[in-house]
């Protein structure tokens, strides 16, 4: 494991998680177990029901895991790893409350098989973390007070994050068009448009 | 929202793909995308005993633009296709289909292909593919054939794929450069909506630019099926673009389009829409001619 590695580690999330108040302390990895093994490659065929055995790279660190082919990744974050910093809302691609990184790409989550992340890199919103501190665009949704409720926060970071590690300085039409795919019920889209603005230009220091 | 159980397939070329499909029998879904299949999973609508993922089929995944046609993966995804130069500079109606897909989280989920095979009237790329004139290659294990896009789609969720058999390519010639395209997707949003109507045009004029030698004007959610309105090709057919012209031609894919009655518009409206959205998508596709 690299310095980097293990400065991003589980735990680290939960100041974050305090500061959006979501108040969802982390549960241990239950079923998970850590590995430093590299990347397994998965057999052919799946048995339905049957639980099968994948590596799954998440913030960096491997993780061998016990799954069905029908989990989804984001049933395998929150119910087997314990990252719950990723949320269900619809369960079915409407609303952003899911979006993870998949290859630096933002992925509704709860559309994704867990099977077939096997072999991407996946970064959950603990993973913007440094350490206890907070990543950029974490900072910056705080700072704009970019939220109400919380609900939708995790997948409009994950969002923007995507966003601007794709385009680092988009306009203010390339963000709302980044941030689409992300329903807040809360209506916090003004604030969030300048979190991501602000983020950008943290970025660029 | 769990999903029903299945047993998970992945095939890593194409013809292992076919055997798979060809053996494993009815109850057998190809997952591409999964942005219809699995919200269909989902909702227990469908409960497919076995999924077969396309995911490492690289070569399912490509575009290629080589020798003057355009050969699109079934896998290449929607926010792919809106960023391709290929696309833009010489399919500009697909690129604005692709754009306007769902969300950006979609578009980066959501297939060519799975968009052509889920076959819904309201879907963002078969009107371009179909003024295009697109055809399709399917592969089974007792080998390939190729169909119109006009005919693979047959009604609502419906097409002639029979169930041992795969999308493998979707093939485009390209227009000639005196053509002009575009595609417009009416809604009430601009992200995360299903087509109200939408239209695709294209024109093609003679040596001179003077008049129009080829004309296609594909409606969407305008009947169970995409529709090529023919009587607005024939309107267009040998004339000199004009604005008078493209007025007429929105009014006969008007009298051509089947619209009905449903929760999101009136029949009325919806027609309306076809003539105004026609005659902008060919003013648009005129322009686009001028300015090359
Ligand atoms: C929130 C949301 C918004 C959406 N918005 C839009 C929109 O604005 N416009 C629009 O057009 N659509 C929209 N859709 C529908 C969907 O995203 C598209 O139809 C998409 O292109 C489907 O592609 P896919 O790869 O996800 O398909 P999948 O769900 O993987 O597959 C769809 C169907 O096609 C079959 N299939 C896929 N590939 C092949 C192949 N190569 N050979 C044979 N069969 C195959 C599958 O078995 C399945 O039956 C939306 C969906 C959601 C969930
Ligand atoms: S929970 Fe995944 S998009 Fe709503
Ligand atoms: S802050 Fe409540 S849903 Fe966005």
């Amino acid at each position: 494991m690299s310095d980097k590695d293990s400065k991003r580690g589980g735990i680290t999330r939960r100041s974050f998680i305090t500061t959006m108040g979501a108040g969802v302390a982390g549960v241990a990895a239950s079923g998970a177990l850590f590995s430093g093994t590299s990347q397994a490659k998965a057999p052919e065929i799946h048995k339905a029901g049957e639980a099968m055995r994948i590596t799954l790279t998440i913030n960096d660190h491997p993780y061998v895991l016990l799954v069905e082919p029908r989990w989804t990744l984001l049933h395998v974050l929150r119910e087997v790893i314990g990252l719950t910093g990723t949320k269900e809302g619809c369960g079915r691609g409407e609303c952003g409350a899911c979006t993870v990184l998949i290859d630096d790409i933002p992925r509704y989550a709860c559309m994704t098989l867990a099977v077939e992340a096997q072999g991407h890199a996946v970064t959950t919103v603990e993973g913007l973390m440094h350490g206890e501190d907070l990543g950029v665009v974490q900072q910056a949704f705080v700072q704009k007070d970019a939220f109400q409720c919380g609900y939708c926060t995790s997948g409009q970071i994950m969002a923007s994050e995507g966003l601007l590690r794709a385009n680092p300085l988009p306009s203010s039409e390339e963000i709302r068009r980044g941030v689409s795919g992300n329903l807040c019920r809360c209506g916090a889209y003004t604030h969030i448009f300048e979190a991501v603005e602000a983020a950008a230009e943290m970025k660029q220091k | 929202m769990p999903l029903p159980e299945f047993e998970f397939h992945e095939p890593a070329t194409v013809d292992e793909a076919c055997r798979m499909i060809g053996e494993l029998g009815e109850k057998t879904k190809i997952l591409a995308g999964g942005t219809d299949l699995l919200v269909n999973m989902k909702k227990k609508l469908l409960a497919p005993e076995h999924l077969v993922s396309l995911d490492r089929i690289q070569s399912l995944a490509q575009l290629d633009s080589s020798n003057g046609s355009l050969r699109i993966g079934p896998c290449v995804k929607a926010a792919e296709m809106a960023e391709s130069d290929v696309v833009i500079s010489d399919f500009p109606a697909l690129q604005e289909g692709a754009s306007k897909l769902g969300s950006p989280l979609i578009r980066n989920l959501a297939t060519v292909g799975g968009n052509l095979v889920t076959a819904r009237p309201a879907a963002d790329f078969p009107p371009s593919l179909i003024a295009y004139g697109a055809t399709l290659v399917l592969k089974s294990n007792h080998g390939e054939r190729t169909v119109p896009l006009t005919e693979f789609i047959q009604a609502p969720g419906e097409t002639v794929l029979s169930p041992d058999e795969m999308l493998k390519a979707i093939v485009l010639e390209k227009p000639s450069p005196l053509s002009g395209s575009a595609y417009i997707k009416l809604g009430v949003r601009e992200a995360l909506e299903i087509s109200l109507l939408n239209v695709a045009a294209l024109l093609t004029l003679d040596e001179s630019g003077g008049t129009i030698t080829a004309a296609r004007v594909v409606m969407g959610s305008v009947a169970p099926t995409p529709l090529l309105s023919p009587s607005a090709e024939k309107v267009l057919l040998g004339e000199t673009p004009s604005d008078v012209l493209f007025l007429d031609a929105g009014e006969a894919a008007a009298s051509d389009s089947r619209p009905i009655d449903d929760f999101r518009a009136s029949a009325e409206y919806k027609r309306a829409m076809v003539r105004e959205l026609t005659r902008r998508a060919l003013t648009l596709a005129f322009d686009r001619i001028q300015t090359q």
